[in-house]
């Protein structure tokens, strides 16, 4: 992993004359697998990575801590209080299943909408998807009173003749999380075996070769698994193309069906999927703008995704900005004194800045992206994207605490605080999140080479004549059955 | 950050192990206290075997504690009949506090008192109960209590066994009696015992130069005093609420901190029914907020100070109105008060007040606050003389012991003779002067100057850790005595188990130094009796034991006759107007005079209207806080004369401008562990025993100070929670109540559940409702619920089933306020039981909306859900570690929860279920009444109805059907089966207008 320094590309003009390269650098398909298998080959590892590693590992350390505390002391030991039963834990699980949508998002429906482009950053996205659904699935286990018994959620046969409460959205959340962490750890392996194949056959230590041979499942690269293999792939990413939709608004739920002013409203289920496919994207910039520098990949992952990527993430954050303003529209519209109060206690009340961070963050600071130059410029995009991680967590703090700790009664009233165990909790996830990601990009290929590669220009060399312009080109079926 | 390893010494960690605790400065402390012989070895290498030995002790402790009371002992060989066990049985016993006593009836499982409820054939009690009594059984199971004899001289302390203490007590008596008693003093608290009374006869007759006095720091002296100088000698006014149209208060809580508030405040709401006969008008003028004033049609907030100018204006007024101008039998009067002095009190009040006073002469009340001096005392009854009150809805009775000095005269005399070194041995009996006496006498450093000193009392307290014998004391739960209530009525105190600490009692220890008396407590009372004209036969006996009063047993009642010198001296006593910053210390309604500080129950029930727990503060307005530039919990220093203390500010609408009020009691040093650290000693800076100190001043220090309170200030309700009108406005529209609600068709989301058999309901009739929170530690007792200790309350942790909300309305200069009780209020459609992933909280077939705790695994979600927040989270395992003597405390029929599990009102399932058992096993219907949810029970206005809504006459159901109910937030068509009784205030005519326009000012800035 040797860090060379190479001069962006510019490679995002849209001139329908010329075709853009997605692949810079006049990469070939060796070059390609050279690039992506060596940092998984490398047998040194780089200090950087260590450093990283080290403190990431220190932080996972702190949330094995923290949950040992928890749980032999109490739910006490957070902030959450009588009227705001939900606090950090419940905060960072909808923050965590945010980011986990951004994933599948570009795995399946960017793949059903054959936007080649996904190919360089797939499977990082799906990686961080799975951990950050990981990361979520920690926090519903750990915020019950009594986790020793949380499989009570589950609908299981019992000699107690008990079945859960199907009318409630929790439940719901329990299929919903699952179903979809089930879906993409399948959409993300079973993309991933070609190129287990190719890491198999370079290996030359028998513990990576049995390693990697095991993790293959046997692929030959015969036409056979290469059809075998598209059509499963085709078919979970149709799978999971209703699941990116439906996990986040099965999460909106727990909050839209209780009758919380604040919480009951039917904007719910799109305003938080669109808030998680913001919150998703900035995410996978965040994590893509370091590793492309570290891993010597900026001719894999272009300024062209990136600014792709920016694209979205500004499309989204108008969503979520036109989802914050209806929400006041509404709350007004509906003559409702209590959803009125809400909103403007939201606004004014105790956790005004809370709001406004997240109104800043969300709304203001992607706006910037309106300008080509900030789509472009790597340390804008990052300051942009890591805006919109803070922003979309205040957003689900306003959401969670404000609607909370102002109900109904003003008797009931009472405000939140984290402890010190709510904050080392929600960075000690982030300890493991970032665990499983440094060693995802030691030990498993960070780039879908099989899939890059039938983006190269070497892919499509005899069929030069029709050239798509822009992201549409290299087309394979259409142009085989043309010819 | 809530950690659970701090242990502050106020009591957070009071639900933690003893093993935690052991390494703390504060258990050092407590095994210094309790074992001082021992404890050096004790708490040296083997600590850990010392552990073994305390549990042990405890577990011993909780043995001894299974036994019935000791002069009824049965060895259960053979079982006794009607005695089963495991289930409950009564017994009617006794509480005196300040020498008035309230009549319990004390619940017992297998032998230990469980639950104290109010005896309903006490006059002084009428069924109800204040949290204090409530809460005496925790008191009775305290491991803080003292638990051995112990003797100090010098530097050296330790502890004594009973015999050492027997022996010494006859020797010393024997040579005492020797010198026929000459040094001997005893201080006790104030008692009206017959026992002790007789006692006393006997120490006068064997000690007859022994002096006897009396000291509380909380007295009704200048009632005492008042009376004595207006009829010539000390009475006790007695009003009947029931012929009362119209009532003044002058700065008296009659029904909150009086101690014949239960009976009254019953009298009192009685009369408040709308549909009733007729309502009366209650006329308040304070300084600060009590409960009489929340419920006054007319409040007034003025500086105590100056009660005294209005009662003076008001008497001149009332004797120059021309319906008394004709009578000359009042000339006398006219001439003493000829001229109405001017007053800041309101002058349309004031003419209101005047109006409806002489309009309804003999059938109003005029009553003056203990904290008032003497001469409004004398005015506020003479004003009953004039008006033709007495005799009619105000009696007089005299007060027992009209000779003895006040209770500041005696402590000065027993200062006085201490400091002269006149006394050779000082019986201190109860009390705890050591704490509370007046500040300028220096109590604590002259007890030293006595050459013995005994102190008898339930804690080793500030007092015992200055005398030389501290004698532990039994609780009124353990032992025999007798005692009497406001009005006299000859009431039985009898024990529901063995003294668990083996403590004695005041009669006990009298009778120890008295030559020819028995030497256990049964039989020392039981010769009171055979003594007394009652003579009681053995049937007699058992009858007075079981009912727990004799009946006719109240003092005398006469109309005295004015006494015109007395009132001339009286009215010529010189009123101070108030210079300056003017402070009321006040009478706690849970700690009392500090001798409750150490009941976790009481420190942990947030006050009726500051909301406040573990703590006293500094009560001022919003316009003082202004002017003194002062914000809620700034730690203020407070000067009175030389003396000064500090403590934290408490913003309260409603005070008077310029007056402040702390409460006292607080601030222990030597309490116990609840105690010692919770609030500031304002005993401090009491002089005399003044509760109304003048030209005080405020310095703010800079510090800040956290107060754990358990609703936000200035809570003003703007979504109409609270539904109150005008008695003409209801008269008009009864349903004025029910108009609020939402006005759309209701749709049930789900097939509505059927209720076949029952169909549990609940209504709370907020026109009686005081706020006194009786049901609070009554729903605390009964369902096991925990005290979670400050920190925690801090967090919004705190447990309580029931809460008060207070609800201020229209201007915070003077606002109204209305209590209104919450608890679980069991929707139809709950929308906890929609969202609980696991079902583990259901609808049951009575309508009753379910807790399964073993099911729950507290996703808090149905508390998220819950519109009124009325379900509590365990947090953390509040019960773990309690001492095995605390455990003995908790009521068998109902589960102790544990950490994770969510829990809220059942609407005491235990009873419904204790009563439907036994109406099935005798194949009888249940009687409406007959099942009474704990917080009905203690309830002294009977503010709160339980029944089942199935049955057409139950009084629930006619409830239900009235004009006034009305249901809380409608708009989310929740069917609750708790609903409420709208407030109907009764304001005179002439005023009704003005304050209409108060109400309607409702404060939206609330919200903001």
């Amino acid at each position: 992993m040797v860090t060379t320094a190479i001069r962006e590309i510019d490679n995002t003009q849209n001139d329908p004359r010329q075709r853009t390269e997605l692949i810079t650098g006049g990469n070939t398909f060796t070059t390609v697998t050279e690039k992506v298998c060596s940092i998984v080959e490398d047998p040194k590892t780089s200090q950087t990575w260590f450093v990283m590693f080290g403190v990431s590992l220190s932080f996972l350390g702190v949330l094995g801590l923290m949950i040992a505390y928890l749980f032999w002391t109490g739910v006490g030991v957070w902030g959450v209080n009588n009227p705001v039963g939900w606090g950090f834990a419940i905060i960072n699980f909808v923050f965590w299943v945010g980011i986990g949508h951004a994933g599948t998002l570009i795995s399946a429906i960017l793949f059903l909408f054959r936007q080649k482009w996904r190919t360089s950053i797939n499977r990082f996205a799906e990686a961080m998807t799975i951990f950050a659904v990981m990361c979520a699935g920690i926090f519903p286990g750990i915020h019950i009173g009594r986790p020793w018994l949380a499989f009570y959620l589950f609908p299981y046969p019992n000699a107690m003749q008990m079945w859960p409460n199907f009318r409630s959205p929790l439940l719901w959340d329990v299929f919903a999380v699952s179903t979809y962490a089930t879906v993409s750890v399948m959409f993300w392996y079973v993309g991933m075996v070609p190129d287990l194949a190719t890491l198999r056959d370079r290996a030359k230590h028998p513990i990576r070769k049995f390693a990697y041979g095991l993790a293959s499942l046997g692929w030959r690269g015969s036409h056979r698994h290469w059809h075998r293999h598209e059509v499963v792939y085709l078919l979970l990413a149709a799978l999971a193309t209703p699941l990116v939709l439906s996990v986040h608004s099965v999460v909106s739920f727990d909050f839209a069906v209780s009758q919380l002013p604040g919480w009951h409203t039917t904007i719910f289920p799109p305003y938080f999927v669109a808030g998680a496919i913001f919150g998703g994207f900035a995410m996978v910039l965040t994590l893509i703008i370091p590793t492309r520098h570290f891993l010597n990949l900026k001719e894999i992952i272009t300024l062209r995704h990136i600014e792709n990527m920016n694209k979205v993430l500004l499309f989204t954050s108008c969503v979520v900005g036109y989802a914050y303003s209806i929400e006041f529209f509404m709350a007004w519209y509906s003559a409702d004194k209590f959803e009125l109060f809400t909103f403007l206690n939201r606004a004014l009340g105790p956790y005004s800045w809370a709001y406004f961070i997240m109104v800043f963050c969300n709304v203001v600071a992607p706006q910037v992206l309106w300008f080509k130059y900030c789509r472009t410029n790597i340390l804008i995009t990052f300051i942009v994207a890591n805006c919109v991680n803070v922003g979309m967590w205040f957003e689900r703090f306003v959401i969670v605490v404000t609607s909370l700790s102002r109900d109904f009664l003003p008797s009931s009233w009472d405000l939140y605080y984290p402890t010190m165990v709510d904050i080392l909790t929600f960075a000690g996830s982030f300890g493991l999140f970032f665990t499983c990601f440094l060693l995802f990009l030691r030990f498993l290929p960070a780039v879908a080479m099989a899939e890059v590669k039938t983006v190269l220009p070497s892919a499509h060399l005899e069929h030069g004549h029709h050239r798509g312009a822009g992201d549409y080109h290299g087309d394979i079926p259409e142009a085989h059955k043309e010819d | 950050m809530p950690s659970i390893e701090q242990k502050d010494k106020s009591g957070q960690d009071y639900w933690r192990s003893l093993n935690e605790l052991a390494d703390t400065p504060d258990f050092q402390e407590f095994v210094r206290r309790e074992f001082p012989n021992n404890a050096d070895t004790l708490m040296g290498e083997d600590r850990r075997s010392f552990l073994k030995v305390m549990a042990a002790s405890f577990a011993l402790a909780g043995l001894t504690s299974c036994r019935w009371p000791e002069e009824k002992i049965v060895p259960y060989a053979h079982r006794p009949d009607n005695r089963t066990p495991g289930k409950p049985v009564y017994f009617a016993t006794a509480m005196e506090k300040g020498g008035v006593a309230t009549g319990l009836l004390v619940k017992s499982v297998d032998g230990r008192p469980v639950k104290v409820e109010g005896n309903p054939s006490h006059p002084n009690s009428l069924g109800g109960a204040t949290p204090q009594e409530l809460a005496s059984v925790l008191e009775m199971y305290d491991p803080d209590r003292s638990q051995a004899v112990v003797y100090q001289t010098g530097k050296q302390v330790v502890s004594k066994s009973w015999e050492q203490w027997s022996e010494f007590i006859e020797n010393h008596s024997a040579a005492l009696r020797q010198k026929s008693g000459a040094g001997l003093y005893f201080l006790s608290e104030a008692t009206a015992s017959p026992t002790i009374l007789r006692l006393r006869k006997k120490i006068e007759e064997q000690y007859p130069q022994a002096k006897w006095f009396e000291y509380e720091a909380i007295s009704d002296d200048n009632e005492r005093e008042g009376t004595r100088a207006v009829f010539g000698q000390p009475y006790r006014p007695l009003p009947d609420f029931k012929q009362a149209k119209i009532i003044l208060s002058l700065d008296s809580d009659f029904l909150g901190a009086h101690p014949a508030a239960l009976a009254w405040s019953r009298q009192w709401a009685e009369m408040r029914n709308p549909d009733g006969a007729f309502m009366n008008r209650l006329y308040v003028a304070e300084s600060m907020f009590t409960s009489t004033g929340a419920m006054a049609d007319h409040r007034e907030a003025l500086p105590a100070g100056q009660i005294a100018t209005l009662a003076q204006a008001l008497i001149a007024r009332i004797l120059q109105h021309e319906s008394l101008k004709a009578s000359s039998s009042l000339d006398d009067l006219k001439g003493i008060y000829s001229t109405a002095p001017a007053t800041h009190f309101p002058v349309d009040v004031l003419d209101a007040l005047v109006d409806d006073l002489v309009h309804h002469q003999g059938e109003s009340v005029i009553l003056a606050g203990s904290r008032q001096p003497a001469s409004v005392h004398a005015i506020a009854h003479l004003l009953n003389h004039i008006l033709g009150n007495a005799g009619k809805s105000i009696q007089f009775a005299p007060a027992p012991e009209p000779l003895r000095p006040s209770h500041k005269d005696a402590i000065a005399e027993v200062a006085s003779a201490l400091q002269g070194g006149g006394v050779d041995t000082l019986v201190i009996l109860g009390g705890n002067p050591a704490f509370n006496a007046p500040v300028e006498l220096d109590f604590p450093g002259l007890i030293a100057k006595a050459k013995h000193s005994i102190h008898l009392s339930l804690y080793r307290d500030e007092t015992s850790m200055l005398c030389e014998w501290h004698v532990p004391r039994a609780h009124t739960l353990e032992t025999w005595g007798d005692a009497r209530g406001y009005d006299g009525t000859v009431s039985s105190v009898q024990p529901l188990i063995a003294p668990l600490y083996d403590g004695k009692t005041s009669c006990e220890v009298l009778g120890s130094m008295v030559e020819g008396e028995p030497v256990r407590a049964y039989d020392i009372v039981r010769k009171t009796f055979e003594d007394s004209r009652y003579k009681p036969t053995e049937k007699e006996w058992r009858t007075f034991l079981h009912d727990g009063i004799v009946a006719d047993s109240t003092f005398e009642k006469r109309a005295p006759a004015v006494d015109i010198a007395g009132v001339r001296s009286i009215s010529g006593s010189s009123i101070s107007h108030g210079e300056g910053f003017e402070l009321s210390l006040y009478e706690d309604l849970f700690v009392y005079d500090g001798r409750f500080a150490n009941n976790g129950w009481l420190q942990e029930t947030p006050d009726f209207i500051t909301k406040l727990t573990w703590d006293n503060a500094l009560l001022i307005a919003p316009s003082t806080a202004d002017e003194l530039d002062l914000n809620e919990e700034d730690v203020v220093k407070i000067t009175a004369g030389e003396r000064s203390i500090e403590a934290p500010v408490s913003i309260l609408p409603g005070m008077a401008p310029n007056t402040g009020a702390i409460a006292l009691g607080y601030g222990r040093t030597h309490g116990g562990r609840i105690a010692d650290g919770a609030g500031v000693n304002t005993f401090a800076i009491r002089p005399n025993g003044e509760s109304i100190l003048q030209g005080v001043t405020l310095i703010a220090t800079g510090k800040k100070y956290a107060l754990a309170a358990t609703q936000d200030h200035h809570a003003i309700d703007d979504i109409g929670m609270i539904q109150e009108g005008d008695l003409s406005e209801y008269k008009e529209n009864p349903e004025f109540a029910q108009e609020e609600g939402a006005h759309y068709p209701k749709l049930d989301v789900w097939e509505p559940h059927e209720y076949n058999n029952h169909k549990w309901g609940m209504t709370i009739d907020l026109n009686q409702c005081t706020g006194c929170n009786a049901c609070v530690t009554a729903c605390q007792a009964e369902n096991n619920i925990p005290i979670v200790g400050k920190e925690q309350v801090t967090w919004g942790r705190e447990m309580h089933w029931i809460r008060v909300d207070r609800y201020f309305k229209g201007d915070p200069g003077k606002p109204t306020v209305t209590p209104q009780p919450m608890t679980c209020v069991h929707c139809e459609n709950a929308p906890c039981e929609q969202v609980c992933p696991v079902q583990a909280t259901v609808h049951n077939d009575e309508g009753l909306n379910v807790m399964v705790y073993n099911r729950c695994v507290g996703t808090r979600y149905c508390s998220n859900n819950c519109p009124v927040k009325v379900r509590r989270f365990n947090f953390f395992n509040f019960n773990y570690g309690l001492k095995e003597v605390e455990k003995l405390r908790m009521n068998p029929e109902v589960t102790v929860r544990m950490r994770g599990v969510m829990e809220k009102c059942t609407m005491c399932t235990q009873r419904i279920e204790a009563v439907k058992i036994d109406a099935k096993n005798n194949r009888r219907p249940i009687r409406d009444g007959e099942i009474v949810t704990a917080c009905e029970q203690a309830c002294p206005t009977k503010a709160i109805t339980f029944g089942d809504l199935n049955d057409e006459n139950s009084r629930v159901t006619k409830k239900t059907n009235d004009s006034r109910n009305y249901s809380i937030l409608d708009v989310l068509y929740l069917k609750p089966r708790l609903t409420y009784l709208a407030k109907i205030r009764n304001p005179h005519p002439a005023l009704a207008n003005a304050s209409e326009e108060t109400h309607g000012k409702h404060g939206h800035d609330s919200h903001s």
